[in-house]
């Protein structure tokens, strides 16, 4: 490592920086086509970095981990997407009512209309599971932290801990949208009777009409 | 289900006591059905030992102190057979055994806090699954997510059902039941440090606060049946 660093070097670290995450967002951006194509199992690192237009040399400086570590990244690339698109979709919502209901029902209908999602789970869901448990914990805390300033505002049961029924929604909500059981989510009736009758009885249960 | 229960009249064996095994087997009958349990509960302890990719039939034969031929004769699909068998046997073991909880609850909130904290202290107490769950979890998570998860919501919430029965209506109690399902499993796959639901006192709170209030919204409770 160089001791000194001059006001150039440093702009060309950020010009490096900048150039690098569009680098490995071409990358990913090039695997994931390769997975909507051929699957997981036979997408390889030659078959990304042709993608992308790179060598195979210039993919591995972005992901030393080689394929794993690509796949990895792919998975948790997708979900990050996914998740601007529900925060778009539900942050002018103006309840907990309303943030849950547009949420699960946005979200559980992305779900269902993400061919390269279906396809895999159809023919090789082993191996997308195992990056889906690690972004699960983080996705977990992520929707109980968003939750939590809807719970703040709102009248909640004498006893209910905001921070446990935002993890226990957090969990509810997932489990919907991935496996939504006996609920037609399409359904707004039925949507509202999941979050409002069931989901929130205990939380934050209706005014008496 | 009918069949999956006969399997259970087999013997649970003890992990090392190998030739005591045997002998139960051999008391119970020498028919297909008890050797199906001593070829289940050998992949079992295979699956326990050394995870599931790496367990091949000659491992699980040997382990049941069968041969080759036997094995097949028994599960002509080999090895995939017997993972088929020692899931059907393992879920109805644990059917069973939350039939007797589930059974001797007196009120709604008992029949949810019991049957959540059984199926938890199960799930968690089993071996071969916290192994899958450790080395290889897409195995496991594969049939817990999604569609698979649909179809097993389905299956565990027709089991339960029933016992919600007492205190719900049909449609409320299949809703209730699956509910109930989705939760263990949630907190399975992602513990929480909140709440252990193998711990009753906090499953009850869990129910109580989260659970309880939903499950009565849900359905207007008239008075138990007889």
């Amino acid at each position: 490592m160089p001791g000194g660093r001059d006001a150039s070097s440093v702009a060309g670290e950020e010009a490096r920086a900048v150039h690098a995450e569009a680098m490995s967002e071409r990358i990913l951006e090039a695997t994931f086509a390769c997975v909507d194509r051929w699957g997981i199992a036979k997408t390889t690192v030659e078959d990304a970095a042709r993608e992308a237009g790179v060598s195979r040399a210039t993919l591995y400086r972005y992901f030393p981990g080689g394929r794993d570590e690509l796949i990895a990244a792919v998975v948790g690339f997708e979900f990050a997407r996914f998740f601007d698109r529900l925060y778009d979709e539900v942050r002018d919502a103006a309840s907990l009512e309303e943030v849950l209901e547009r949420g699960i029902g946005f979200a559980h209908q992305a779900v269902v209309g993400h061919a390269v999602l279906q396809r895999i789970l159809a023919t090789e869901p082993e191996l997308l599971e195992p990056t889906l448990t690690i972004e699960g914990s983080q996705i977990l805390g992520a929707i109980a932290e968003f939750l939590v300033p809807y719970l703040e505002r709102h009248e909640l049961a004498p006893g209910v801990d905001v921070a446990e029924a935002a993890d226990f929604l957090a969990r509810m909500a997932l489990s919907h949208i991935t496996s939504p059981g006996r609920w037609d989510l399409a359904d707004p009736a039925q949507l509202a009777r999941l979050v409002r009758v069931e989901l929130l009885a205990g939380i934050a249960p209706a005014p008496v009409r | 289900m009918a069949a999956s229960l006969r399997l259970m009249d087999g013997a649970r064996p003890e992990g090392a006591h190998e030739p005591a095994v045997a002998r139960v087997v051999r008391l119970g009958g020498d028919d297909r059905s008890s050797q199906r349990v001593r070829i289940v509960d050998a992949a079992l302890r295979c699956i326990g030992a050394q995870g599931l990719q790496k367990t091949t039939a000659d491992d699980i034969a040997r382990e049941a102190g069968i041969s080759r031929a036997t094995l097949y004769r028994t599960f002509p699909g080999g090895k995939d057979a017997v993972l088929a068998g020692v899931v059907e046997t393992e879920v109805a073991r644990f059917f069973s055994a939350l039939a007797v909880t589930m059974g001797e609850a007196d009120d709604l909130e008992d029949v949810l806090v019991a049957g959540m904290v059984e199926a938890a202290a199960r799930l968690r107490s089993h071996e071969p699954l916290a192994r899958l769950l450790a080395d290889e979890p897409g195995v496991v998570l594969a049939r817990l997510s999604f569609a698979k998860l649909d179809g097993l919501l389905r299956v565990a919430s027709d089991f339960a059902a029933p016992f919600f029965a007492r205190w719900l209506g049909p449609d409320e109690a299949s809703r209730a039941a699956e509910w109930a399902v989705r939760i263990v499993i949630s907190y399975l796959l992602s513990p929480s440090q909140g709440f252990d639901l193998a711990d009753a006192g906090q499953t009850r709170r869990l129910v109580a606060t989260f659970v309880l209030p939903g499950v009565v919204a849900l359905g207007a409770l008239g008075d138990p049946a007889p």
